[in-house]
């Protein structure tokens, strides 16, 4: 390419017309997500679901250790759609453990953690961190070598599982340090946690890991 | 500059002459079943839009009334498992003779110039009708359909991990956009059921745009063939009612889950692929077909002639028939298999090489030996046939 006398000038006046094209067509993005500001499409501040706190359930329910209970955690988040606001449901699942852990601060959680002391009583996001899917616990690690995908699982971690039917990703719950930590699959991470809190006999969640797709 | 602008219209020019997508008649071998694929691709999408047509005038697009109304189309409605049944069977076909033209047009190299644009059409209609696909059965709200939505729109949040666009957030915005919020919900329906049809009225205009420029025939089959089809679709969707699944419930997955069967193989490549590169093998399985016209230069056609894309072609096969039995069988061993696969790719794709250069080398022998005497002194007599 040769860049003589009149490939430089025509350069030079392609260069604001492309700018005042994207410029206009910047704004126009915003009837697909509405929920930005102008010349802002990319930041997603305005989508972030919000939930407070809220009881959900009741550490009487978690006598021995491995007792779980399942949980929905409800988030409101403005959809696209001429009605506003939704509800969006995380599925939970609340594990007692037959030792405490303490939950680590990986730095790739931007400081966020599960509970702030060493607990035996551990919450979990259900949606998986891979691609979404809800996954189980499973009480009896047999039933995951059998069902999700043949994984065996060391001896040291032969005690309940957590397992995703979609793309068998398994997770440890009482993982040292790290709780919910992959073990097996292809999810890049461990599973997401809720911020929570123990009063009393109930078992409040006061916030929820963003990132996922509800 | 102005120079590769000119050449680049000449050549879009050439290969807008001899594009073929659905009459067939650029080929000699009409009395070949698989030279009906092109017409068979045009028949099968017509039932589907005439049929999807159809379904609309009951089908309502919410979470609440979808798999209800689709429910009641199915059984209650008269002749309403015949609107589905064709609706969904055509599909199927679509992507089927799609499926099968592209391999047709690979091995046979059809590809090949003049018909580049044709394979890169072809081609790109295959995403499409992907897309189509994918779009189309979440408006069933069933469980298959809810899952699959939502594994798909979550690869995309993984483009955020690539470094340059880390904090644009691009990745998230892309899946907000197709899921209309941070969630499948009201918005999905409505946002997946405008892509469903949006794709094809807008493939519809371009097509009849094509047919009108080029005079080219709209459905080049015998009346018995095109007969035969509808006769058999509609038997299909007698005889095998289209299933329903269960409704929706984003609080549980079950075990197993599958997709629809043109998704299956990518759907065991996800287990096997950390999230990231599952997001970007398709993008790279999406551009090596796009480019296969311009990376195998050879001027041969016959498969056996240019052994290295013959063999690539014949492993795409092998993945896609293996993975698919391997996911409905459930079986995954991740800590296995993704090693032996890597293996056998990179052995069979070096045997594959090493069997191109030893043909080519070959060739060029052969080439030698034929050659007469060096130029300038002319051999008498005939010179020795190759």
């Amino acid at each position: 390419m040769r860049f003589d006398r009149r490939g430089l000038l025509k350069t030079l006046t392609a260069l604001p017309v492309i700018g005042g094209l994207l410029a206009i067509l910047s704004p126009l993005l915003r009837y697909l997500k509405p929920n930005d500001g102008p010349y802002q499409l990319p930041l997603t501040d305005q989508d972030r679901p919000q939930g407070g706190a809220q009881v959900v359930g009741k550490t009487t329910s978690l006598q021995k250790p491995w007792d779980f209970f399942y949980f929905t955690y409800v988030q409101q988040y403005a959809q696209y759609d001429a009605t506003g606001f939704k509800k969006a449901n995380i599925a939970g699942v609340a594990v007692r453990l037959p030792k405490k852990v303490k939950f680590a601060l990986p730095p790739e959680l931007g400081g966020f953690v599960g509970y702030p002391g060493e607990t035996d009583i551990v919450l979990f996001q259900r949606i998986c961190p891979h691609l979404g899917c809800i996954f189980n616990f499973i009480p009896d690690w047999h039933e995951v070598t059998a069902g999700y995908g043949g994984y065996v699982p060391p001896d040291w971690e032969r005690h309940s599982l957590m397992a995703c039917p979609c793309h068998l990703s398994i997770y440890d719950p009482a993982f040292p340090d790290k709780p919910g930590n992959v073990i097996s699959g292809p999810a890049p991470r461990g599973a997401r946690y809720f911020r929570y809190e123990i009063r009393g006999e109930d078992i409040v969640v006061t916030g929820a890991e963003e990132g996922g797709i509800a | 500059m102005d120079a590769v602008l000119a050449d680049l219209k000449e050549w879009l020019q050439d290969r807008k002459q001899h594009l073929d997508l659905f009459d067939e008649t650029k080929t000699a071998r009409l009395d070949n079943p698989l030279y009906t694929l092109g017409g068979l691709v045009w028949l099968s999408w017509m039932i589907v839009i005439v049929s999807g047509v159809i379904l609309m005038l009951w089908y309502i697009p919410t979470t609440t009334g979808a798999y209800q109304s689709i429910m009641h189309i199915t059984y209650d409605i008269p002749l309403g498992w015949l609107a589905r049944g064709m609706h969904k069977y055509g599909a199927d076909m679509l992507i089927t003779c799609i499926t099968l033209r592209i391999y047709r047009m690979y091995f046979a190299g059809e590809y090949k110039k003049p018909g580049e644009l044709s394979w890169m059409i072809l081609f790109a209609s295959l995403v499409l009708g992907m897309i189509s696909g994918i779009t189309g059965y979440l408006l069933i709200w069933n469980q298959r359909a809810f899952w699959a939505a939502k594994t798909v729109l979550t690869v995309p949040t993984y483009y955020d991990e690539i470094p340059l666009v880390k904090n644009t957030g691009l990745g998230h915005a892309i899946a907000y956009i197709f899921l209309g919020g941070p969630a499948v919900a009201q918005a999905a329906i409505t946002r997946f059921y405008a892509i469903h049809l949006g794709i094809s009225v807008l493939l519809v205009i371009l097509a009849e745009v094509f047919f009108y420029r080029t005079r080219r025939r709209r459905l080049n089959l015998s009346l018995f063939t095109v007969a035969l089809v509808i006769v058999f679709m509609t038997w299909l969707s007698f005889d095998r009612l289209t299933e329903m699944g269960r409704w929706a419930n984003p609080n549980r997955t079950p075990l197993p889950i599958l997709s629809d069967w043109y998704f299956l193989a990518l759907y065991q490549l996800v287990k096997y692929m950390p999230p990231l590169w599952a997001g970007i093998a398709p993008a790279l399985l999406i551009g090596y077909g796009m480019a296969v016209p311009f990376l195998d230069r050879t001027k041969e056609t016959r498969a056996l002639e240019r052994p290295f894309f013959f063999v690539v072609g014949l492993l795409a096969l092998a993945y896609f028939i293996g993975f698919t039995v391997l996911i409905m069988l459930n079986i995954a061993v991740i800590s296995r298999d993704p090693p032996v696969i890597f293996a056998v790719t990179v052995v069979v794709l070096t045997l594959a090489f090493i069997w191109e250069m030893a043909h080519r080398r070959r060739k060029r022998l052969a080439a030698q030996q034929a050659k007469p005497a060096p130029p300038g002194r002319p051999a008498p007599g005939a010179a020795p046939a190759g």
